[in-house]
């Protein structure tokens, strides 16, 4: 054995060892745990409807009795808008459209016989910027006979759960709606005109509840049926154009500004509303969970380095002898880099192992919320990193000691 | 030349106008070292009389880079030992000069053959036979296994000596190195000394209060 070693490892106590190794695990394994859970929770929140960004938020005012019986204004004027297109996260606003007419859909619900289930609808539409879908399945050209319809997810939750099982009505998967053509039926205000068309579901939203179509029908629809003339272009002057609905692209919908700003309107976002404060807790409690986990690791380190300097403190007579018989500081140092190096390693092994374990006790339950897990390699990254940067920065320690006792 | 090139010898040691920090304000008598220009040429062999508290450990100490405590100028081959950087003081003290000093420094845990190996597996410079052949010649190979703090104050000093003949050296510092000898293990260690010294074309400096080192032809100093 290394002489060197030997007579230097004699004053390395292993309680003092354990301590620091306990110390610097419980730091890490906190700091994995609390980035693993971020990371494989954070798909409930962030789910995204498969044909829109998850950072669209769709803003309404809140109906309350005033407005309804007061006359106060459920539109968003000119200037509202202007104010939320300014605010920082904000990347752009564009509006729902209502249709201008009535329409019927109905559903043969038994091939020839002739049963049929109808129900009156609305359209809305927004901007084709807003939709991340493929243009193919959700457009509409002049001369097209049926057009692709996204409905609100609570729809057909409702229909099948509610008023399927009341009516003794068959229930339906989502694949088998989309399947069914639906007979729409568009009617001016005043009855005096109407469309025949074919609808088809080309989707489902969790986030919007409404009915959307291509921009480009509702226009054209508006323009054949519309009660004043097909004036569809916004302006101050058309209160047809004054949306109630916007949908607005936000930087990050976990934004802590955004719900201060939509209350203090008396707004809300519609839709999924748990989505942002859900988002902006679950950021704030894996947040002050890894804050507290990197101040275990810092102190850990801490009490490493100081209980490193106190031995070679200890140990400062030996080391000087060590130095005037020639040992280069590296030979000198090598015994504590030793040491630093393997409670180091030991500690960031054994924290990421806990890690793996804990997430495998939540990662089914999660699994059945529908979270969508994240991978595992940027905790392993993380507690890989700090402990690079902790057993070197104790070495450089080392080293400092070892050169602070050659005179 | 350059210290970390292979074939560097230090080959004289020069003090000028040196003075310990402490004597600065203090009446100094006369001394063939402090303030004077003296130069230790490597093959030679001095022997430095001081009277105690004549600061003649000051002395090995600056030699050896381990302090630097004094007024006035050391020199190696005419470079100013201040400007060393501590990796070459390092490199000077495994393969140009060596060291006894006064209080030994053995590592008392560290058996007797433990602490020349300690110092021998860093030089690589002593075949084994001939340390066995120094042991045995200062009577202390019997202590061989002995953990060095159990040794007596004689032996551990037989076994320091040893211990610093471990490497290559220009000079050997040596600070009263016998103190605690007989005068027949003066005379072997001695001999050890000269033949090793010899053998490297070494000087030897060597310092005493009243028993010096029997070594052969030396030069003498009043400290």
């Amino acid at each position: 054995m290394n002489l060197v070693y030997k007579l230097l490892q004699k004053n390395i106590s292993p309680s003092r060892f354990v301590g620091f190794l306990v110390s610097n695990f419980i730091g890490l394994a906190i700091i994995g745990a609390g980035l693993q859970f971020w990371l494989d929770a954070r798909s409930i929140w962030s789910r995204e409807d498969s044909f829109l960004k998850s950072d669209y938020l769709a803003i309404n005012k809140v109906i309350d009795a005033s407005r309804t019986i007061g006359g106060g204004t459920t539109e968003f004027s000119a200037e509202e808008i202007a104010d939320i297109e300014h605010q920082a996260w904000v990347k752009r606003v564009g509006e729902f459209r209502r249709a201008d007419f009535n329409v019927h859909a109905s559903v043969a619900l038994d091939g020839g016989t002739g049963r049929q289930m109808s129900t009156a609808m609305f359209f809305e539409s927004v901007p084709e910027g807003f939709l991340d879908v493929d243009r193919n399945s959700f457009s509409w050209q002049e001369g097209d006979e049926e057009v692709p319809i996204i409905i609100s997810k609570d729809y057909l939750a409702l229909y099948n759960f509610g008023f399927a099982g009341a009516a003794g009505l068959p229930r339906l998967s989502e694949s088998l709606v989309s399947g069914i053509p639906l007979r729409l039926t568009l009617v001016s205000e005043d009855g005096s005109r109407r469309i025949q068309m074919l609808g088809r579901v080309a989707g489902y939203s969790n986030r919007f509840n409404t009915i959307l179509v291509p921009r480009t029908f509702l226009d054209t629809m508006n323009i054949r049926l519309g009660s004043n003339g097909g004036r569809v272009t916004p302006g101050p002057d058309s209160a047809t154009a004054a949306p109630s609905r916007l949908i607005v692209d936000v930087s990050s919908p976990g934004d802590a500004a955004i719900a201060p700003y939509l209350k203090e309107r008396g707004w809300e976002v519609a839709g999924d509303k748990s989505a942002s404060g859900a988002a902006y807790l679950l950021k704030v409690v894996a947040g002050t969970v890894m804050a507290v986990g990197v101040m275990i690791t810092l102190l850990s380190a801490l009490i490493l380095t100081l209980s490193l300097s106190l031995l070679m403190e200890r140990n400062r007579r030996k080391l000087h002898s060590l130095l005037m018989l020639g040992f280069p500081v590296k030979t000198v140092a090598k015994p504590y880099w030793r040491v630093t190096a393997l409670s180091g390693v030991l500690a960031g092994a054994l924290a990421y192992g806990t890690l793996l374990l804990l997430r495998s006790t939540y990662i089914h339950p999660l699994e059945g919320l529908g979270a969508t897990p994240g991978t595992t390699l940027w905790s392993l990254l993380i507690i890989l990193l700090l402990t690079i940067i902790i057993i070197l920065l104790n070495c450089v320690a080392v080293t400092r000691r070892v050169r602070a006792a050659w005179r | 030349m350059n210290p970390e090139s292979k074939d560097y010898h230090i080959r004289q040691i020069r003090l000028e106008n040196m003075l310990p920090e402490v004597f600065v304000n203090e009446h100094v008598p006369h001394s063939d070292i402090w303030q004077t220009d003296r130069v230790f040429d490597r093959g030679r062999h001095y022997l430095v009389e001081a009277p105690s508290g004549g600061g003649k450990s000051s002395l090995m100490a600056y030699i050896y880079g381990n302090r630097t405590d004094y007024r006035g100028k050391l020199s190696f081959n005419g470079r100013d030992t201040r400007s060393l950087s501590m990796g070459i003081w390092q490199m000077l003290r495994r393969r140009h000069i060596a060291y006894l000093p006064q209080e030994l420094d053995l590592f008392p845990e560290l058996t007797c053959i433990e602490n020349i190996r300690l110092k021998n597996d860093l030089t690589g410079h002593v075949p084994p036979a001939r340390i066995d052949e120094w042991l045995e010649r200062l009577g202390i190979d019997f202590r061989r296994d002995t953990p060095a703090g159990r040794m007596s104050i004689g032996q551990q000093q037989r076994l320091a000596i040893i211990r610093a003949l471990c490497m290559p050296f220009d000079f050997i510092l040596l600070d009263e190195p016998v103190s605690h000898l007989d005068a027949a293990n003066n005379r072997i260690a001695a001999d050890i000394i000269d033949e090793e010294a010899a053998r490297q074309g070494a000087g030897v400096i060597s310092t005493s209060v009243g028993n010096p080192l029997l070594l052969h032809s030396a030069i003498s100093i009043k400290l």
